[in-house]
């Protein structure tokens, strides 16, 4: 098993893909900012100060471009620190390196002038907006589909994938894949491909600055309006405190059912939640983490079935993927509704028993992973198959470390406090996450160990012999926990 | 009655209320007045049983941070924060749930037409401007009928119609017996009702009056307010 990894991670195939998907992931987020009227080009400060100053609009906006490729830079610095990974493990020189990493600053200036563009091309003209946005959509799905029809002609096999990322089509998609084209036209010494590419990203260039000289620029009011709340979203992510109007923005609310209904007392928060639930997503527990985690859940799980073999094959899987969805998981806890109500004063004001608010008030945050495990590894159960103890297993464990999540969240909160420094706090709440799961997963590997001679008769019972141990002790370090803080609600400091 | 003793507030080493005492009988409206950083708003915090403090406050008997003290304590913040996905009705269902209210429809419908969001009852929280947002604090504060209020500067962001309204219910709650605090700086919004003043400074009060006294001695508040302030400051300057 380990070989075949070592073969995957070795072949430059995976380089190459890589590679392209990465210039993906860097531009296409920031060409749509462009679109977004500039939502990060300025600060609440840079409006109020530089917007009435006598400078032209034009160079207002180079410096607000400029300022956003001074942050991006910041990517690259990110980036180089893999470089050493890059050239032990696909041999590359240290020259080649270096030129993967410049082909990254090349994209990060190159993509800021599409922005620049873009934005002059769509600022005040929503039609307009609309058509280049799905021009930047075509991007990702034109490279997305070249890799799909590959794999369903050929099968879903790796080395079938690996063929399909390396395919010489995905160099036609413009400006990222043009950009790929004449990095690794430098580094095969492949002189058509660094004439070719080279011109069409000079002449995108050249179009870039043409459109840039030749518009008439008047965003000021888009802008305004969007500093306004992106400053509120940067405020909230500093601060902690994610309110549902940073989080949904504009979006309409369709209310259907008026009224709480049900509850009293502490209560009383958590049908609020379910209440709240049902305004954001028409099926409550069931949203766009949901999603992610299913599609997740499901690659995790392709990708394991092609490399794992043996008796515990799909137990292993099973196992791998709830890893690598409880890792993703603490990303989801950010936004749970616990943590929002501590952002407002009602919560520490209510008259009822402190552990019953905490309790109530975290509710649906601890049932949603339940619901959202069930979602995934049902659907992972359907498409590769699967005891149905694996499957039990994986959503109690899975749902059980939301609950690991959300005690360590309230115990980082009654040690550090509601108010103090976030750096400090997500420190203090990572490293308590991991002493917390520490306990439960030694537990699990001591029953596999103990009951080990029982498994070689029943291999079914192998990921519950493990993971109701991680499953229990989990809930009962959530509960110890939340009764230990009971007077986190004390205060809201 | 609202009796603070020796409060004080430490941030660190800074003290943002330096051994407050003062007592709020039952029916009187109490103004703490100073200027931005005097600290009244932490001393409303910590009154309202939100931050940690050292002293004792003690709400109609029972200590602040006491589930008998939260049933009969209103508190109406500075920066109001609805929840953004719940209408003004629900806001006031909530809170009748979590307190345990009961036939509290009338009630609320009252507060509401008084408020002026008779139209708006079914709007989400994050559809209303700042000052709706006030107007529904200042509904759950009162939906409650508590013995105790506490406000926060609570005539920002209201319009004139909605700061009259709230200026009559605050004699009307004068009348019913309930124990009012309001932190101010804007001295004219309260000046028809008041019924004792302190003027806090640096986290201090500096200065404690009655309307009885004021009145006798031909004090004004407005230019108490200022002689103690300014005299601070230029003492501050001196130093």
């Amino acid at each position: 098993m380990n070989d075949v990894k070592y073969e995957f991670a070795q072949d430059t195939r995976a380089l190459f893909g890589g590679y392209l998907a990465l210039l993906h992931f860097i531009s296409i987020p920031i060409m749509l900012k462009g679109l977004s009227t500039g939502t990060s080009f300025f600060s609440m400060s840079d409006v109020n100060n530089i917007f009435v100053a006598p400078l032209s609009s034009k160079k207002i906006l180079v410096y607000g471009v400029g300022r956003q490729l001074a942050s991006m830079l910041f990517l690259v610095v990110c980036f180089s620190a893999y470089g050493g990974m890059v050239i032990r493990v696909f041999r590359l020189s240290v020259s080649n390196s270096l030129l993967l990493i410049a082909g990254i600053l090349i994209m990060l200036v190159l993509v800021q002038m599409i922005t620049l563009m873009i934005f002059c091309l769509s600022s005040g003209h929503p039609r307009r907006a609309s058509v280049l946005k799905y021009f930047i959509y075509a991007i990702p799905i034109y490279s997305l589909t070249v890799v799909g029809i590959y794999m369903f002609q050929k099968g879903m096999t790796i080395e079938n994938l690996l063929s399909a990322v390396s395919n010489q089509l995905l160099q036609y998609t413009p400006v990222i894949g043009w950009l790929h084209g004449l990095i690794f036209g430098i580094i095969d010494r492949n002189i058509e491909s660094i004439v070719i590419y080279g011109l069409l990203l000079l002449i995108s260039m050249l179009i870039c600055i043409g459109v840039f000289i030749y518009t008439k620029l008047d965003y000021y009011e888009d802008i305004l309006q969007k500093a306004e709340s992106y400053y509120e979203f940067r405020d909230a992510i500093r601060t902690g405190n994610m309110s549902e109007s940073v989080m949904l923005g504009s979006r309409k609310i369709k209310i259907s059912r008026h009224g709480i209904g049900k509850g009293h007392g502490a209560q009383a928060i958590f049908y609020k939640h379910l209440k709240e639930g049902t305004r954001r997503s028409r099926f409550r527990f069931l949203n766009i983490n949901t999603i992610v985690l299913m599609v997740i859940a499901l690659i995790t799980g392709l990708v394991m079935n092609q490399i794992i073999v043996g008796p515990f094959k799909k137990t292993i899987i099973f196992a791998g993927v709830t890893i690598i969805c409880s890792y993703v998981q603490f990303f989801f806890s950010a936004s749970g509704d616990w943590v929002k109500e501590l952002s407002k004063p009602y919560i520490f004001l209510i008259p009822d028993d402190p552990v019953k608010k905490l309790i109530m008030a975290s509710a649906t945050s601890i049932i949603k992973p339940f619901i959202d495990g069930a979602v995934a590894y049902i659907t992972l159960s359907c498409v590769l198959g699967g005891w149905i103890t694996d499957i039990i297993t994986s959503i109690l464990v899975y749902g059980s470390f939301g609950c690991v999540y959300i005690a360590a969240n309230v115990l980082a909160q009654r040690i550090v406090g509601m108010n103090g420094n976030r750096g400090i706090f997500i420190t203090f709440y990572m490293s308590l996450i991991f002493l917390l799961m520490i306990p439960g997963i030694f537990f699990g590997v001591l029953s596999l160990v103990y009951f080990r001679h029982i498994l070689f008769g029943i291999t079914v019972i192998a990921a519950t012999v493990m993971g109701i141990p991680i499953f229990l002790w989990n809930i009962l370090i959530c509960f110890l926990i939340f009764f230990t803080c009971k007077n986190l609600l004390n205060n809201v400091e | 009655m609202i009796n603070i003793s020796h409060l004080t507030k430490k941030y660190n080493r800074f003290k943002a209320n330096d051994n407050l005492s003062f007592t709020v009988n039952d029916g009187e409206i109490a103004v703490l007045a100073g200027p931005n950083g005097a600290g009244k708003s932490t001393a409303i915090k910590c009154i309202a049983g939100l931050l940690r403090f050292e002293g004792e406050i003690e709400i109609c008997g029972y200590n602040n941070k006491s589930i008998e003290a939260k049933k009969i304590l209103g508190y109406i913040p500075e920066i109001p924060a609805p929840f953004e996905l719940l209408t003004i009705w629900e806001h006031m269902e909530f809170i009748a749930r979590a307190y345990h209210l009961e036939n509290w429809e009338e009630r609320a419908n009252d507060l509401i037409h008084r408020m002026e969001l008779d139209s708006r009852k079914n709007k989400l929280g994050k559809e209303l401007s700042k000052g709706m947002q006030q107007k529904i604090s200042i509904c759950c504060a009162l939906l409650i009928s508590p013995k105790a209020l506490l406000f926060d500067e609570p005539f920002v962001g209201l319009d004139p119609h909605a700061i009259k309204e709230l200026k009559s219910m605050l004699l009307e709650l004068k009348a019913q017996g309930i124990s009012i605090i309001i932190s101010t700086h804007m001295l004219d919004s309260v000046n028809e009702f008041w019924d004792r003043v302190f003027i806090m400074m640096d986290g201090r009060i500096e200065a404690e009056r009655e309307r009885q006294m004021v009145e006798e001695s031909g004090e004004n508040l407005e230019e108490l307010f200022f002689n103690i302030t300014e005299r601070n400051n230029k003492q501050k300057v001196k130093e």
